[in-house]
C-alpha cells in the first residue's frame, strides 16, 4: 500500500511538528508509490541542535544522561543506531515490546490525539479487533501476517484479579488459559486430567520499595534496621510455591552477573532493633508508623499480595516496633503512583525479567533514567550502572555489577525479598503449543484452540493502555505482544533474542554501532509497509520528550528513559 | 393503645402510677419469652454477645498472631482436636488457621466482638438521627417535614449498600468510617417510620388535650407523643441491628471497612474466598457467624414485633 507523505501528515499539528516534519524531508519523494532508495542518510534522529555529545553528556545544550547517539534510517529497510558506548544488551533491549514499532502515518495521527493507546496498529500475527473496557480484549488473526500464521483464528484476553476466578473459569472451560496460578490451586490442577500445568521459572523478583524523600525513610539507618529486620525466609516458606527463594540479590541468580557482590543481609533481630534505634534517635522520631501501599493483582513475583503484605505488617510491628496500616490501591493507580514517586511510605512492587540481562532489572530501576519510584537515586549507583551497561567485557561488568549490589545493600532503596516461581495452567486439549513463558510473554498465535475457533486466556487484571511504549505493567505488554513486534522478539517460552522485523542487527567491533536491516514485504494492519522511517519515528517519539509525539498515556515511557538512559530534552529533575 | 396511654400518663405522675406502668411491659415480656423465635434470636444473640465479651479469655490464640513457629499448626492447617482422633503429635487448633497461619476460632471470636459492637453503634447512631428528623418532621408539619423528607426520599432512592460505598469511600477506609456510613444510609428508614408514627399519634384526643392545657409544643412531642411513638422504632432497630452487621461486613469485604491485620467477618470472608474450593472452612466459618447474628437480631426482631404490635395480638 502506498503511504503517504509524513509531511502531509503532520500538517495539522503546528508548530511543534518541526521535529517530526524534517523526518520526512528526505528522499521518501511525496506521491511515490515506494520509498526512493537512498545512498546516503535519509533520515536521522536528533535532527535539530547539533549532535548528542557523548563526552560532555549533553544535547542541544542541555545535559543529556542516554546511551543513544542516533538512530538513522540509511536507507528504506536499514536503521543505524549510535551509541555513546558498548551496549551488549542492545540486541534484549530491542526485542522488548516497550519498542514496537508503529506505522509512521498512524503515530502521527492516532499518537498525537492519543488514540493510539486504545487502538494500537501493528504487524503482528493478530489485530485489535474490539476492547470492550472492563470485560475483555479481542483480537482477530491478521491475514496478511508476514510469518506463520496464527493457528487461532480469534484470541480473546479476558482478566479477574482474583486467582479463584481464574481457576473456576478454567476448569468449567469457559478460558483455554491463565496466569499465575495460586499456590494453593497447584495441586487440584495437577490431578485433574482436563489441565495442564506448566511451570515458569522465577525470573522476576518481588521487593519492598522506599521512597527516599519521604521522613523516615530519608533515613539510611532505618531503612538499613527494616532490611535486617523483616524475616524473607519466612514469608517465602509461608507464601510462595515450591520453586521460589528467597532473593540474595536484586536480580535473580539465574541472569549473569545478576549475583556478583555480597549477599542481602540476614534476618537478625537484635542487629536490625539497634540500628533502628540509631536512626531513630538521628531523625529525631519516637515511633514510626507508616502505610504499606500495594495492589492486590497476584503476579508470579507476589501471588498472594494481601497475605504476604498482612505478614510484613506484622513482622514490622512485632520485629521493630513500626505501626503500618495496608493502603490497598487500583492497579493501574498504584503503578502511577509508584512512578510519580507519591508512594511515601513502604510499597509492595516487582519486576519479572522483559530481557534477561542485569540493566533490565536495575538500569529501570536505579539508572539515571529510572522514575522516581524510590526518590531521587543514588550517583554512585548511577555511575556503577553505567559503566555495568557500557562494556561487553566479562571482567568489567562483574566489577561494576559487584558495586552495583554492594551499594544497593548500603543504600537500601528497597528489601529484595523473593524470586518466585508461578506458573500458567492451560486446558489439556489444546492443539499447538500451550507454554509459559519465563518473561510472562506468552506467545498465543503458537497455541490452537479446543473445541472451538477462539483460544481465550485469563490473566491477572486489564491493560492501562495499549500503547506499550508508555506502558509497564505485564498485563498491557503481553497484550501488545500479540499484535505488535519490535526489532528483534524472544523466543516462544524462552529468553533468546530472534530476529522480528529485522532479520538481523549486525554489531560494529565495539558494540556501539548496531545496523539494523528490515523484513521485507511487512505490512501493518492498516496496511502499510513497515520502512526505517516508521524504526526512526517509532524510537523518537519516546527518545526526545520535546517531541510533539512524546504523549503516550501518561507520557512518562518509563521503560525507554530506564533502559536507555534517559531522554533527549529531559525536563529538570525535581528537587 | 389504650394500655399504653395509661402507663404512659402514669410514667409522668406520682408513684402509685409509677408501679403500674411495670405492669404491660412485664406482660410484654412474657408474651416475648413464649415466642419460639424470639427465644432462638435472644438465645444466638446472647451466646454471640457472651463470646464477644469473653473473647480474650475463651480465644487459645491473640487473634493477630500467626502460628508458624515450632510446634505450632502453620498457615491453612486443618482442624485438629486431639480428643476427636487428631494424633497427639500434632499442634490443637479448633477450627484450623487462615493463610497467615492465624487461629480462624480465635479471630471469628473477636470477629463476634467487632460485629456486635458495630451493630449497636450504627443501629444506635441511625436511630438517634433517624428518630429525630422523623418526630420533628411529624410533629412540625408544613414546610419542614416536606423538606426533610424530600431529603429521605432522595436518599432513599440510592440503593442503601452503594450510597455506603460512596459515603466510605470518601470517608476513607475504616471500621468507624464504615460505621458512619452505614448509619447514614439508614437514617431515612427510621426517619420514615418514626414520622409515621408520630403522625398517627399527634392527633389523638389526649394531646389534642394536653395543647388544651397549655403544653408546649416541645413537651408535647417529648412527653406526650415521642413515648407513644416509639415501638415501631423498637421493631425497626432490632432488625437493623442485623442490617447494620451485614452492610459493615459488606463494607469490609469490599476493603472500606476494618483494615487488616483486626478480624472482622466480612474482612476474613474477603481475604480467603479465593480458596473456598481448596479451604471451605476458613471461609464458612465467618460467614456461617455472620448470617447466625443476623439471622439471631431478625428473629429477636420479628417476635419483639408480634409482641409490641397490638394488632398482632394472640
Amino acid at each position: 500500500m502506498t503511504r503517504r507523505s509524513t509531511r502531509a501528515g503532520v500538517a495539522s499539528l503546528g508548530t511543534a511538528t518541526l521535529l517530526v516534519a524534517s523526518l520526512g524531508g528526505g528522499t521518501f519523494a511525496q506521491g511515490s508509490p515506494e520509498p526512493a532508495p537512498a545512498a546516503a542518510a535519509v533520515m536521522s534522529y536528533p535532527n535539530y541542535g547539533g549532535e548528542v555529545d557523548c563526552e560532555a553528556r549533553t544535547f542541544n545544550g542541555t545535559e543529556y544522561r542516554g546511551s543513544i547517539k542516533s538512530i538513522e534510517a540509511t536507507d528504506a529497510s536499514t536503521v543505524v543506531f549510535t551509541l555513546c558506548a558498548p551496549d551488549p544488551a542492545f540486541l534484549a533491549k530491542v526485542a522488548f515490546s516497550a519498542f514496537q514499532i508503529d506505522d509512521t502515518d498512524y503515530l502521527l495521527t492516532a499518537g498525537a490525539d492519543r488514540s493510539i493507546v486504545e487502538k494500537p496498529n501493528g504487524t503482528g500475527p493478530y489485530q485489535l479487533g474490539d476492547w470492550v473496557r472492563g470485560d475483555q480484549v479481542i483480537l482477530n488473526a491478521y491475514a496478511g501476517y508476514h510469518g506463520d500464521a496464527a493457528l487461532s483464528p480469534t484470541a480473546i484476553f479476558r482478566w479477574s484479579s482474583q486467582p479463584g476466578q481464574k481457576f473456576i473459569e478454567l476448569q468449567s472451560g469457559n478460558v483455554d488459559g491463565i496466569d499465575n496460578v495460586q499456590p494453593d490451586d497447584v495441586e487440584a490442577i495437577e490431578g485433574d486430567p482436563n489441565l495442564q500445568l506448566i511451570p515458569r521459572e522465577g525470573l522476576n523478583v518481588f521487593y519492598i520499595g522506599f521512597n527516599d524523600t519521604a521522613a523516615p525513610f530519608d533515613n539510611e539507618k532505618i531503612r538499613q534496621a527494616i532490611a535486617q529486620g523483616i524475616d524473607r525466609q519466612a514469608i517465602v516458606d509461608q507464601f510462595y510455591p515450591a520453586g521460589s527463594e528467597v532473593a540474595s540479590h536484586f536480580v535473580p541468580c539465574s541472569i549473569a552477573f545478576g549475583c556478583e557482590g555480597e549477599s542481602w543481609y540476614d534476618f537478625d533481630l537484635a542487629a536490625a532493633q539497634a540500628l533502628l534505634a540509631e536512626g531513630m534517635a538521628e531523625a529525631g522520631v519516637d515511633s514510626i508508623s507508616t502505610t504499606i501501599s500495594l495492589r492486590v493483582v497476584d503476579r508470579g513475583y507476589l501471588p498472594l499480595p494481601e497475605q504476604v503484605a498482612t505478614a510484613i505488617q506484622a513482622q514490622l510491628q512485632d520485629n521493630l516496633g513500626i505501626t503500618a496500616t495496608l493502603d490497598v490501591q487500583e492497579s493501574g493507580t498504584f503503578i502511577d503512583n509508584a512512578d510519580l514517586g507519591l508512594l511515601k511510605g513502604l510499597h509492595l512492587l516487582g519486576w519479572g525479567a522483559d530481557y534477561p540481562d542485569p540493566t533490565n532489572f536495575l538500569d529501570y530501576h536505579f539508572g539515571e533514567g529510572a522514575s522516581a519510584q524510590f526518590g531521587n537515586g543514588f550517583p554512585d549507583i548511577h555511575a556503577a550502572l553505567r559503566a555495568g551497561a557500557s562494556t561487553a567485557v566479562d571482567a568489567e561488568r562483574q566489577a561494576a555489577y559487584t558495586d552495583v549490589n554492594n551499594l544497593l545493600k548500603q543504600h537500601v532503596p528497597m528489601i529484595p525479598v523473593a524470586h518466585g516461581g508461578s506458573a500458567t495452567a492451560w486446558a489439556a486439549g489444546l492443539q499447538g503449543n500451550p507454554h509459559s513463558s519465563p518473561l510472562s510473554n506468552e506467545v498465543l498465535s503458537v497455541i490452537g484452540p479446543g473445541t472451538d475457533d477462539q483460544l481465550v486466556f485469563m490473566q491477572s487484571g486489564e491493560p492501562a493502555g495499549l500503547y506499550c511504549a508508555d506502558e509497564s505493567d505485564g498485563e498491557a505488554l503481553r497484550i501488545c505482544e500479540q499484535i505488535k513486534e519490535s526489532l528483534y522478539a524472544f523466543e516462544v517460552g524462552g529468553v533468546a533474542a530472534i530476529p522480528a522485523l529485522a532479520t538481523e542487527c549486525a554489531a560494529n567491533d565495539d558494540l556501539t554501532v548496531w545496523t539494523c536491516t528490515l523484513k521485507d514485504g511487512v505490512t501493518f494492519h492498516n496496511g502499510a509497509t513497515l520502512d526505517a522511517g516508521d524504526v526512526v519515528l517509532s524510537y523518537a517519539v519516546q527518545w526526545d520528550a520535546a517531541h510533539p509525539l512524546h504523549l503516550g498515556r501518561d507520557g512518562s515511557f518509563t521503560y525507554f528513559a530506564g533502559l536507555f538512559g534517559g531522554f533527549l530534552n529531559a525536563p529538570p529533575a525535581a528537587e | 393503645m389504650a394500655g399504653t396511654l395509661t402507663a404512659t400518663d402514669g410514667a409522668s405522675g406520682d408513684g402509685l402510677a409509677t408501679a403500674r406502668v411495670a405492669g404491660p411491659w412485664r406482660d410484654k415480656l412474657r408474651m416475648l419469652l413464649r415466642q419460639r423465635s424470639a427465644v432462638i434470636g435472644l438465645i444466638i444473640i446472647s451466646i454471640l454477645s457472651f463470646a464477644a465479651l469473653f473473647a480474650d479469655v475463651i480465644a487459645p490464640h491473640p487473634p493477630n498472631k500467626a502460628l508458624n513457629g515450632p510446634g505450632e499448626p502453620g498457615r491453612r492447617a486443618q482442624p485438629c482436636v486431639h480428643l476427636l482422633g487428631c494424633p497427639a503429635d500434632q499442634p490443637q487448633t479448633l477450627l484450623g488457621t487462615d493463610g497467615n497461619s492465624r487461629d480462624l476460632f480465635s479471630r471469628t471470636l473477636h470477629g463476634a466482638r467487632v460485629s456486635l459492637v458495630v451493630g449497636f453503634a450504627t443501629a444506635g447512631l441511625a436511630v438517634l438521627i433517624g428518630s429525630t428528623i422523623g418526630a420533628i418532621a411529624g410533629f412540625a408539619a408544613g414546610g419542614l417535614d416536606n423538606g426533610l423528607m424530600r431529603v429521605m426520599d432522595v436518599m432513599l432512592a440510592f440503593p442503601a449498600l452503594v450510597l455506603a460505598i460512596a459515603i466510605a469511600s470518601t470517608l476513607g477506609r475504616g471500621l468507624l468510617q464504615s460505621l458512619i456510613a452505614v448509619a447514614i444510609v439508614s437514617i431515612p428508614i427510621y426517619a420514615r417510620v418514626m414520622r409515621a408514627s408520630v403522625l398517627s399519634v399527634r392527633g389523638l384526643d389526649y394531646v389534642t388535650a394536653s395543647r388544651a392545657l397549655g403544653e408546649t409544643n416541645r413537651g408535647l412531642l417529648v412527653r406526650r407523643v415521642l413515648p407513644n411513638a416509639l415501638t415501631p422504632m423498637i421493631v425497626v432497630g432490632t432488625l437493623g441491628i442485623g442490617t447494620a452487621v451485614l452492610e459493615t461486613a459488606a463494607l469490609s469485604f469490599l476493603g472500606l471497612g476494618m483494615q487488616p491485620p483486626d478480624a472482622e467477618w466480612g474482612a476474613m470472608i474477603a481475604s480467603e474466598f479465593n480458596g473456598i474450593l481448596t479451604r471451605p472452612l476458613i471461609v464458612l466459618v465467618p460467614g456461617f457467624a455472620l448470617t447466625l447474628l443476623v439471622v439471631g437480631f431478625n428473629l429477636l426482631g420479628d417476635g419483639l414485633r408480634d409482641t409490641l404490635d397490638p394488632r398482632l395480638d394472640r
